[in-house]
């Protein structure tokens, strides 16, 4: 009952917050974003013309109207059409949503997991040259521009140039083979390039907490290596480590890896993402905004959640 | 320690064996010996509605989804105008104002669920006068009305008159099932060009009603190919198995030995298109991942990138390919049709008109000392690998009107000219204006501006003075130009069809900005000459008229002009076929045949 409670008034302090991201974005949109009507319009448009195009996109229609009609979309879910394509904005995220998610969660996972280990081998051998040629090695990760690792990826492991193993690019998925044949490089890359960044930061983490006197103590008593790390480092770190990774899943289900899914030609909601802040297409940029605000609002209560599982003492107040 | 490896160990291996598995894997329909011929855009379409068809990418796909009454000949160089849906070229009325054209009995629909019974019905004139309502319903968001804009008796009065379908246009009717009429309020020669385009493919009704605004995502139409699947990255068509059987003729088709031998497309005649059973048409604007997935067989046919041409070939003149290259992939290297150039604003009075004549002719002056400066061998070498053709004036190579002889000067850069232009007229650097250089954002756009600031640095015009404007879409480029913000316009013109009058109306007095004539030139004589050759049918007179229109914008330094890119297109062995990238089209997509055995080999 308590965690209900808990959960509604969260949720109930979320709402200025879903208000102010949502009007900010909607007011950068409106006097900052592409404006359609010159991509719509024909080769010789006459000032009528422009005038019906502006009125067609609702471009004339006083501002407040506009904010007050996306929060009603918001609150029904119904974004309406894409501008561009025509496709009602729902069936664009529940088609494009469940694909980003399938590419990117190999990597997500493989690359925090990865991370998380290579933290502790690192925090365990501190100063020592184990410890160095992990963090050189993710300095090295952290250094290359995920353009390049995608490039060098795709030529290493879908050319003839290289090993012509897997496809350039596609996602033809229909089976659990036809996946992996697509997600691997791409997941490849996403953890060569996160391992590093990730690594740094669990490894900051686990070396302050290793300086603690509690890992002190089972030092002294001869607590086995493994038994030490995971239980007293590891678990005394989960906050900032639940806090990493549950800030970085609305980016991850909502964003989608515009890079990726542009260079391995996936149709995933990165793509639609990028392709709907270059054209200004407003219905489907509203609908990513909002659902990313409420995203992160339910996220903000997830952790709070996670928090107190992994930690009894924090109270849920 | 171990654990960490072993997880990654762990989960590389579980992905690996499923590749393995992967490799072998075939879809259901890989297994048949279907044809399918792979195709790459260097950009994606949003929409297939055709009235909306206004980019090369929509155009692909739309002129192979739907019916237009008339295309280009899959082989003939120049281009020459062939019957589609029509069953011969258009009958003329001796005033040219009203042309009648026979449409061919039997053409159907696909089937889909707007038919009744879901099953597509006989296409008829009437959907043609329906599809060219659509441009001007505001409605729809059309994008082709220009084309048929104060041309068509009654129509625009149609639109005024707010657009009722049910209401008939005087100048755009149907006589009967399959025959139409188009009478016109003056003559307009290049009408049958404008009825090759996407924009005049005929759409049926009843899926304009059923669908409402996803009927730009669904196409239904008579084409050689219906739409299977279609992303942001890809669409997939298939072969309408009820397209009308007309087998392919080379001679028809303009079909030349020397032209064509290599192509092997001779072969072909007599095969029913379309001759692939499927299209992929893959949407790739990265140039990386274009090149990779051509080189490693996912793509048949590229346009190859700019930055792969060093490795695509040996020699620039002549273009040909490495032994590598030319060992698996045919090799074309057409001109664009169309160019690039970069127009003055004339409404600028920093550069252009003037209330004061003195200041008029100083203007003028500035402008061609700036032609001057422009060094187009280097701008050819920098940006187009050298293999563009720079021509004097704005009638470009690929059109019949195109006078190779004409004087290069303007194209020939001359730097001590142009400094002395500038101190005859009393330019200096203290009181020369702020140049404002505009462009969509781009990497070769901030080339090229950066190349023109130091051309014009080489006669004393101070850097600082030499502006960027950077605009973040071509949509934000598009509106600066409708408002005549942008001072130096640097653009590509697509030419709609192979006519220069195409090109000549985009420096037409009454089509200044919101319209095509971005420069807002206005000269008696160029207006006066335009009005006189636009109604009038090819011929050497035309041709003379055009002519001069070209040096009067040469001698009124309105244009830095112009550049015809070459396209250097690839496309493997395994396909037979002519790829064509011109004039917003993909009809030649239905003569694209491919070995069957190519997924056996594989």
């Amino acid at each position: 009952m308590a965690l209900l409670q808990y959960s509604l008034r969260k949720l109930f302090y979320g709402i200025p917050l879903i208000l102010g991201v949502t009007f900010i974005s909607f007011l950068l949109m409106v006097y900052y974003g592409p404006d359609r009507t010159f991509e719509l319009l024909g080769k010789n448009p006459s000032a009528e013309q422009i005038e019906q195009v502006r009125h067609q996109l609702g471009y004339d229609r006083p501002f407040l109207l506009r904010y007050a009609g996306y929060l009603k979309e918001l609150a029904t879910l119904n974004f309406g059409f894409s501008d561009s394509t025509g496709e009602r904005v729902g069936s664009i995220l529940k088609r494009t949503v469940p694909i980003t998610l399938a590419l990117v969660l190999p990597g997500f996972v493989l690359g925090n997991l990865a991370g998380i280990v290579l933290a502790l081998i690192a925090a365990w051998h501190r100063g020592r040259w184990l410890d160095k040629l992990i963090m050189g090695g993710s300095v090295i990760g952290m250094s290359i521009s995920f353009l390049i690792v995608i490039i060098a990826f795709q030529v290493i492991f879908s050319t003839p140039y290289g090993f012509n193993w897997f496809p350039v690019r596609g996602w033809e998925v229909h089976d659990l083979a036809s996946y992996s044949r697509y997600v691997t490089v791409p997941t490849l890359a996403t953890v060569f390039v996160t391992l590093g960044y990730n690594t740094r930061f669990y490894r900051a983490v686990l070396v302050e907490e290793m300086s603690r006197d509690h890992v002190r103590t089972a030092r002294a008593y001869g607590t086995p290596p493994a038994v030490l790390l995971y239980r007293n480092v590891l678990k005394n770190s989960m906050i900032p480590i639940i806090t990493r990774v549950m800030f970085s899943i609305p980016l991850v289900v909502i964003s989608g890896s515009l890079l990726i899914e542009s260079y391995f030609g996936i149709p995933g909601v990165g793509k639609v993402t990028f392709d709907a802040i270059t054209t200004g297409d407003q219905p489907i940029l509203k609908a990513i905004v909002g659902l990313t605000a409420v995203l992160f609002v339910v996220i903000l209560l997830l952790t709070d959640i996670l928090y107190r599982a992994v930690h009894p003492r924090i109270d849920l107040k | 320690m171990s654990g960490g490896r072993t997880i990654i160990v762990i989960g590389i291996i579980g992905l690996a064996l499923g590749l393995q598995t992967g490799c072998t894997d075939r879809q259901p329909d890989d297994t048949a010996p279907v044809k399918i011929y792979r195709h790459a855009l260097d950009g994606a379409p949003t929409n297939l509605d055709p009235v909306q068809s206004a980019n090369i990418y929509a155009s692909f796909l739309v002129t192979n989804l739907y019916d237009t009454l008339y295309r280009y000949k899959y082989l003939a160089r120049p281009y020459e105008l062939t019957p589609n849906l029509a069953t011969g070229m258009p009958e003329v009325s001796a005033d040219g104002l009203t042309y009648t054209i026979a449409i061919k009995p039997g053409v159907y629909f696909i089937d889909d669920p707007a038919f009744e019974n879901g099953r597509g019905r006989e296409l008829v004139a009437a959907d043609f006068v329906y599809s060219i309502k659509r441009h001007f319903d505001p409605q729809t968001l059309a994008q082709g009305a220009w084309l048929w804009q104060n041309r068509i008796q009654g129509l625009d009065q149609w639109r005024a008159d707010g657009a009722d379908y049910a209401a008939e246009v005087s100048g755009l009717r149907a006589l009967d099932k399959y025959t139409i009429q188009i009478r016109l309020t003056r003559p307009y020669p290049q009408l049958p060009h404008t009825l090759t385009q996407g924009f005049a493919a005929v759409v049926p009704k009843e899926a304009v009603d059923h669908y409402g605004r996803e009927f730009a995502i669904r196409p239904v139409g008579s084409g050689p190919y219906r739409l299977l699947s279609f992303s942001g990255v890809k669409a997939v068509l298939e072969r309408n198995d009820r397209f009308r059987r007309e087998p392919f003729d080379p001679a028809a088709e303009g079909y030349r030995e020397d032209q064509h031998g290599f192509t092997g497309v001779r072969q072909l005649a007599g095969s029913v298109p379309p001759l692939s059973d499927r299209i992929d048409v893959h949407f790739i604007q990265e140039e990386a991942a274009r090149w990779n997935a051509f080189i490693s067989g996912e793509v048949d046919h590229i346009r190859a990138p700019t930055t792969q041409l060093g490795a695509v070939l040996e020699s620039r003149s002549p273009i040909r390919a490495r032994p590598e290259i030319a060992e698996k992939y045919h090799l074309l290297t057409p001109l664009e049709t169309g160019f690039v150039h970069t127009d003055f604003n004339m409404d600028d009075p920093r550069i252009g008109y003037h209330q004061d004549p003195a200041q008029n002719t100083r203007n003028k002056a500035l402008r061609c000392a700036i032609v001057k400066a422009f060094d187009w061998t280097a701008r050819n070498r920098a940006l187009y690998f050298d293999l563009a053709q720079v021509f004097p004036g704005v009638i470009p190579p690929v059109t019949p009107e195109f006078d190779a002889d004409l004087d290069r000067s303007s194209v020939s850069r001359d730097v001590e000219g142009a400094k002395a232009l500038l101190q005859q007229h009393g330019w200096t650097p203290d009181n020369l204006p702020e140049l404002e250089y505009g462009f969509a954002a781009s990497v070769a756009e901030r080339q090229s501006f950066e190349q023109f600031r130091a051309f014009m640095g080489d006669i004393g015009y101070p850097p600082e003075k030499i502006k960027a404007l950077a605009y973040a879409s071509f949509g934000d480029f598009n509106r600066a130009l409708k408002q005549r913000k942008v001072m130096l316009i640097t653009t590509a013109w697509y030419m709609d069809f192979p006519d220069a009058e195409n090109t000549m109306q985009l420096f037409y007095g009454p089509n200044e900005a919101p319209g095509s004539n971005s420069a807002n030139f206005r000269n008696e004589e160029f207006d006066r000459l335009y009005e006189q050759s636009s109604v009038m049918q090819a011929s050497p007179e035309r041709t003379a008229i055009y002519q001069r229109m070209n040096q009067v914008l040469i001698d009124e330094c309105v244009s830095i002009t112009g550049l015809s890119r070459t396209f250097v297109l690839l496309w493997t062995k395994n396909a037979t076929m002519y790829p064509d990238l011109s004039f917003l089209s993909g009809h030649f997509a239905r003569f694209v045949d491919i070995a069957t055995d190519r997924h056996e080999a594989e």
